[in-house]
């Protein structure tokens, strides 16, 4: 059994991935292009956003993205500690300095109140993330940040194809990112990411920064920047890939409740809101004795994983901006109860009720 | 006919077959992220290059930023570097908030010109940062030399210099670290963004490691704060199939120079690239100097015959650097020789009748 199976996803769809691959290879053409501008387009098209810029990672989308509001040392920026390092890694990065606010216990994302708290002379924007494929609450994050006049960057690395009250995921906030890492829900075969807004000056700027601060020509470098280009090779495989996510993401959405009617009286499950189409990144459940019932299943031959072990505030690398253990008691409890079962859209009904029976025989 | 720039595709139908059973095997064991792939390419690297370490990196330029932040190097610091390169080399110092510390190129090898380095070296200076450009070795004994003296840090740029060699020594392996870009129309190039570090140092290639992958060496224990630059799996793939060929080629690429050198030598109006004492030019780029190269440039476009120049405007005068306050008398070759450059078609695969082509039509130019 897998946790994301994406060897099943390649066999369906072999024929347009090797093809969309070969015609880069004997095109000779691997940096940039005219695969990327269509990957763009249709990108952009989809989650209803002017501009589209594929980057190297979801990691350097971000690092791009914030990288357009100029920031000073010792700017601050909010954000949550449950999740991937990177979205806070790239505020440091920037010499800013990141500001934790806890989590909502249900959905996982930032607490929009707490954000209100948070709030000093010095913050200048909130990094939202749409955590295991869920939107976070982005009317009242953007009210928030309105009032503040702060920036608002949706962090949608999980939430590619998700929902917010009928609009995209990746539209909801001022400058959006994605990552398109081999295992999110849209993924491709190596490292990637997109950053979204429909602001003019700072798609140009992104685009300018992506490689190496370019101004008219290639050589001819207007400020300092990065290399952070998406390759060529990667955008052709999710140019196959993207014309089945549509049907992805429902075949998610139906594994997903087939896990929850199984195991709602056993674990919590997740929420999901009712104005949010989840595309389900992570099937997450909150289980008490976790380490053991990962154990119990890991000896089943079920894969599992933990996202997140530990909180951001009380990883290593943060410990300079000094938070103590129970900073944030919402996400250090979820990082103790919180495990990820097999998902994705090839995932068969036997394979999940076997799942779920060991979870089930697991606690009684 | 169309002689292009490189000919990636030629290479490509050379090596069919392993390549494509190589992107294969990684699709279809899904293992693009990390794993044996990029292991294994780092191992088979560093065991040809004759190192210790080579950490696959997301790109050449973040290889030197990785570098220059192994090496602590930052805010308040120095670097010295040449002043005629592709924007990475300073752009990498810069992204550590480190300065950048710009010297004049030599007239003949457009290559850093060690005798000014010395009067450039303050109590910032952290690190010396020279690159053997368009595969040819910087100096690097007196560079090194001075590095010594000053107590000074060395990375060897050698994005364009896999395998050349000084005084039959490998660059890369004279300093700190060395720095490569595996960019597609590299000496040794993949097929999409791709970088490495070499070292012999235990510590350095350890945090570089780490930083690499998001201050990480163990799954979600994050020690210290990194950036995400790895190798793709499928390039790390592709670059192992094309590792055991990389000498061959460069020697391929010796040769078509000399077979350039042969038919041009009669045209006064053009200087050939100038080959320095003690050195293994490794000719990724073949450059010659005319004082008309804007109009040749146009008639080779017009001619089919794909150029390039390399580069147009020295370091310090590009925009990104108003700042500095630079001014064309502080590095006057640096200043004139972009001017009159001009890269011809080079790869492997160039054939002698392309070469004759090539030089023919440059004759014609001349004569007209």
């Amino acid at each position: 059994m897998r946790f994301i199976d994406l060897q099943t996803q390649y066999l369906e769809y072999k024929t347009e991935i090797d093809a969309q691959i070969n015609d880069v290879i004997s095109n000779a053409s691997f940096i940039m292009g005219s695969k990327i501008e269509e990957l763009e387009d249709i990108l952009a098209n989809y989650v209803g956003i002017k501009h589209a810029i594929g980057c190297a990672s979801g990691t350097d989308a971000l690092l791009l993205a914030l990288m357009t509001y100029d920031l000073q040392p010792d700017d601050e920026i909010i954000t949550t500690p449950f999740t991937f390092i990177a979205t806070s890694e790239v505020i440091s990065f920037l010499k800013a300095k990141p500001v934790f606010v806890d989590i909502k216990e249900k959905s996982y994302n930032i607490d929009p109140k707490q954000i209100r708290n948070a709030i000093t002379s010095k913050t200048k924007g909130i990094i939202a993330v749409d955590i295991f494929g869920q939107c976070a609450n982005y009317d009242e994050i953007n009210s928030v940040a309105q009032e503040n006049n702060l920036f608002v960057i949706e962090d949608a690395a999980q939430s590619f194809g998700a929902e917010y009250k009928g609009k995209k995921a990746c539209s909801l906030t001022d400058m959006t990112c994605t990552s398109f890492f081999p295992a999110k829900p849209l993924g491709c075969y190596g490292d990637g990411g997109m950053v979204f807004t429909n602001n003019d000056k700072k798609a140009e700027k992104l685009k300018s920064l992506r490689v190496h601060g370019k101004g008219s020509h290639k050589y001819d470098n207007i400020q300092i920047g990065v290399n952070a280009r998406l390759d060529t090779i990667q955008a052709a495989v999710l140019l196959a890939k993207f014309p089945h996510y549509k049907k992805e993401i429902e075949l998610r959405n139906q594994k997903a409740s087939y896990y929850t009617e199984r195991l709602n009286d056993c674990v919590i499950t997740p929420h999901v809101c009712a104005h949010n189409l989840s595309v389900y990144a992570q099937y997450s459940i909150r289980a008490k004795n976790r380490d053991q019932l990962q154990e119990h299943l890991n000896t089943k031959g079920i894969p599992t994983a933990v996202h997140y072990p530990r909180p951001l505030h009380l990883q290593t690398a943060f410990s300079f901006l000094g938070y103590k253990k129970g900073a944030f008691p919402i996400s250090e409890k979820v990082s103790n109860e919180i495990v990820s079962l097999p998902m994705h859209p090839f995932l068969t009904e036997k394979d999940q009720d076997k799942i779920s029976e060991e979870i089930i025989s697991f606690y009684s | 006919m169309i002689i292009p720039f490189v000919d990636l595709k030629t290479q490509y139908q050379n090596l069919k077959p392993e390549i494509d059973k190589a992107i294969e095997d990684v699709i279809s064991k899904t293992m693009f992220i990390g794993g044996t792939y990029p292991e294994d390419f780092e191992k088979a690297y560093a065991e040809k290059y004759g190192v210790k370490h080579c950490i696959s990196v997301g790109n050449g330029t973040d290889a030197i930023y990785i570098a220059l932040k192994a090496l602590n190097i930052g805010l308040g610091d120095e670097v010295i570097t040449t002043s005629v390169s592709w924007i990475a080399t300073s752009e990498a110092i810069s992204q550590t908030g480190a300065k950048v510390v710009f010297v004049d190129i030599e007239q003949d090898s457009l290559l850093i010109d060690v005798s000014f380095i010395e009067k450039k070296i303050t109590n910032k200076t952290k690190a010396i940062l020279p690159v053997h450009l368009y595969g040819q070795p910087a100096k690097i004994d007196k560079i090194k030399e001075l590095c010594d003296k000053h107590n000074l840090y060395l990375v060897e740029d050698c994005a364009q210099a896999h395998f050349a060699e000084f005084k039959r020594q490998r660059v890369g392996t004279f300093g700190d670290i060395g720095t490569f870009s595996f960019y597609p129309g590299k000496n040794l190039g993949a097929y999409g963004d791709a970088g490495g570090v070499i070292t012999n140092n235990d510590e350095l290639a350890k945090f570089m490691r780490m930083f690499s992958r998001h201050g990480s060496l163990v799954k979600h224990q994050h020690e210290i704060e990194g950036i995400n630059s790895r190798m793709d799996a499928i390039q790390a793939a592709i670059l192992s199939v094309k590792l055991p060929h990389i000498l061959d080629w460069n020697k391929q690429r010796f040769d078509n120079a000399c077979l350039y050198n042969k038919h041009l030598k009669d045209i006064k109006e053009i200087s050939l690239p100038k080959i320095m004492a003690d050195v293994s030019h490794i000719f990724h780029l073949y450059v010659i100097k005319t004082d008309r190269r804007d109009k040749l440039q146009k008639f080779l476009d017009e001619k089919g015959i794909q150029n390039g120049v390399h580069y147009p405007t020295g370091l310090p005068f590009l925009k990104a650097y108003d700042y500095l306050g630079h001014k064309e008398e502080d590095f006057p070759n640096a200043f004139n020789e972009p001017k009159k450059i001009l890269s011809l078609p080079m790869s492997p695969e160039l054939t002698e009748e392309q070469i004759i082509y090539v030089s023919n039509a440059i004759k014609e130019f001349f004569e007209k």
